[in-house]
């Protein structure tokens, strides 16, 4: 069932009134349940016991060092007296030594089936390779798989609440129905935002009665979310589909107008996804974390990590950056470092500092880049961010030198323009590795748009890609609109466009939302026969 | 908390300390920021400090830091 259908729209509709009118509020919860499991069986029943291994694994996991847990703090008190501080160490290690193995093996088996269904082709295609190169085929045979409906978010959603559990940051949930409730979430199963327990599992279980201000504020981001999805990246696709099916047919000037369609096609479509989402579950009563913060106006690639796909980038904070760089391994090197004779310059001392943090970083992109897909491009586009993260830490008192030697003011307006600009600049390189056919097809269509660049000819080059005039105009206009409304979200710290119409009149408020459904309607990318795109990010 | 007071200053020589309650609520303290805490108060006061204690409450303020870094001398 996709997102963009009529069958998806009847079907909230439906659940949003059994929901609201379900005589006994205290199992309401119960009502998300069965929905989240007649969308997932209806989307592809054959894979729904991969969730239900997912849910049921996790569970008991959470549960036995939730009860570990316990027995531990019982047993402390019991011998308060009895025991000497060593004693008490000592009994509190074998216990976590207990904990850790129970949070290892469940990972593993999870990760394991992500990795196993995600990455053995990758892996194979690697092994043979090396085994017999250059013949593109070798003795370990390539398996026909498929993945199961949002399982790169689930599985680390599950992993994530399993790990708070361990760190007893979230007390396990008892209730088996209602952590599958967690893990299912429909209007989240399919692309996110990865939430934790801590914020969305109590707001799943509570009570809620329908309001006027949700449903209102609800409704306004789902229209937001088919603005941008039916209207921008649903039409952009089509260009870029053309260009990147043959790129090699194509001048450098236009590679370079696809890769910033690009850009513009996947925020459009991801955050629009996120909006549907989110505007759903805000009618329901639950707030979801917000995904995304205006990206394309990071000021540095750090920033732009914290600004898009805010949930996958809390995630891998957490569970990945910190436990990494707070490692005994990298803190020990930053230790050894700072010993040496190299650590005893100024120099030396900073890199001896910020080491951890760069390699931690380095990691934890790779593993972005491998989330997002099996295929030594996305190696290539996790290298290209943390390359450059690790470079900016490494360098920064060198940055900062030179701004102070070049008298650069810092806070000026150009200054933040042109910092603007460029992480964008690095930002659409990566995104060559996205639209390219593989690693080198990037290398050469980056090649391309530099030294085939010309202008002659003007916008009829890009005639041709599937689009007609209007189209273009259309995508114009979208774009135009997402980036007039970015402007003054940004100034004025609004989460989505229709915060700006909270303060204005009546008739104007209700002008505009008219509007932007008959745009949504008319100017829309659907109709019978027509195959509307899936969400980028649900194949992911 | 004089010592801690200097690991911070010398951290970031542009927060005020003194007053600041919502290091990481406001996005003052990045998590750069955080891993070159953690490994300066680890070895001024031989403590280790874990990801679990990377909770927001633990370092909102200096006060916190100093509560955190405490019952990690006392473990």
């Amino acid at each position: 069932m996709a997102y963009v259908s009529l069958q998806f729209v009847i079907f909230t509709a439906a659940v949003t009134a059994i929901y609201f009118l379900f005589p006994v509020r205290k199992y309401q919860w119960t009502v998300l349940l069965a929905a989240d499991y007649f969308f997932y069986l209806y989307s592809g029943y054959k894979y729904a016991i991969f969730i239900i291994f997912t849910t049921a694994t996790i569970y008991l996991a959470g549960k036995a060092i939730g009860r570990s847990q316990e027995t531990e703090k019982e047993t402390l008190k019991l011998k308060k007296a009895e025991w000497g501080r060593e004693e008490k160490k000592a009994f509190k290690a074998g216990v976590k030594r207990r904990q850790r193995t129970v949070l290892a093996l469940a990972l593993i088996a999870n990760f394991g089936i992500l990795i196993f269904l995600k990455y053995s082709n990758f892996i194979a295609g690697g092994l043979n390779q090396l085994i017999s190169p250059g013949t593109g085929s070798g003795p370990i045979p390539m398996l026909k798989l498929f993945l199961p409906l949002g399982i790169s978010f689930y599985t680390f959603q599950a992993a994530g609440y399993l790990i708070d559990v361990y760190n007893a940051t979230i007390a396990p949930e008892k209730n088996f129905f209602k952590f599958a409730l967690f893990i299912s979430f429909f209007p989240q199963i399919v692309q996110g935002p990865i939430s934790s327990f801590g914020q969305l599992g109590s707001q799943l279980f509570a009570e809620h009665r329908p309001e006027f201000a949700r449903f209102k504020a609800g409704l306004e981001l789902i229209l937001w979310g088919y603005f941008k999805k039916m209207i921008i990246a649903d039409r952009a696709v089509i260009a870029i589909n053309t260009v990147t099916a043959d790129y090699a047919k194509y001048s450098g000037t236009v590679i370079l107008a696809t890769a910033l369609l690009y850009a513009l096609q996947l925020y459009a479509d991801f955050s629009a996804g996120i909006d549907i989402s989110r505007g759903i579950a805000q009618m329901l009563g639950i707030d979801m974390v917000q995904n995304f913060r205006r990206p394309y106006f990071a000021t540095s690639i750090n920033d732009y990590w914290r600004r898009w796909h805010i949930s996958l980038g809390t995630w891998m904070k957490n569970y990945i950056f910190y436990p990494v760089a707070m490692s005994k391994l990298f803190l020990g090197w930053s230790k050894k470092m700072k010993a040496s004779s190299f650590g005893k310059t100024a120099a030396g001392a900073y890199v001896a500092k910020v080491l951890p943090t760069a390699f931690s970083s380095m990691i934890v992109f790779l593993v972005v880049g491998l989330w997002h897909g099996a295929n030594a491009k996305y190696v290539a586009f996790g290298i290209w961010n943390g390359g450059i993260i690790m470079l900016s830490i490494l360098l920064k008192p060198v940055f900062d030198r030179l701004c102070e030697a070049l008298r650069i003011r810092t806070e000026s307006f150009a200054w933040r323009v042109f910092r603007i600009l460029r992480t964008f600049v690095i930002v659409l390189i990566g995104y060559y590795f996205d639209i390219a056919p593989g690693f080198r097809g990037a290398l050469d269509m980056m090649r391309r748009s530099i030294t085939d660049l010309h202008l002659r000819g003007g916008i009829s080059l890009m005639r041709g890609l599937g689009l007609g005039k209007s189209d273009w105009a259309i995508l114009a206009f979208g774009a135009l609109t997402i980036f007039v409304t970015s402007v003054i979200g940004e100034k004025h710290g609004y989460e989505f466009p229709g915060e700006m119409l909270e303060k204005r009149s009546f008739a104007l408020r209700w002008m505009v939302l008219f509007a932007s459904m008959v745009l949504v309607a008319v100017w829309g990318i659907y109709g019978p026969g027509y195959d509307p795109a899936e969400f980028v990010y649900m194949q992911f | 908390m004089d010592e801690l007071m200097a690991v911070l200053e010398e951290l970031r020589p542009d927060v005020d300390f003194e007053t600041e309650k919502g290091l990481i609520k406001n996005g003052i303290l990045d998590s750069f920021d955080i891993i070159s805490l953690v490994s300066s108060l680890d070895e001024a006061f031989d403590i280790e400090i874990k990801p679990a204690d990377l909770i927001p409450d633990n370092f909102n303020s200096a006060e916190a830091i100093w509560a955190l870094v405490q019952r990690l001398m006392e473990d």
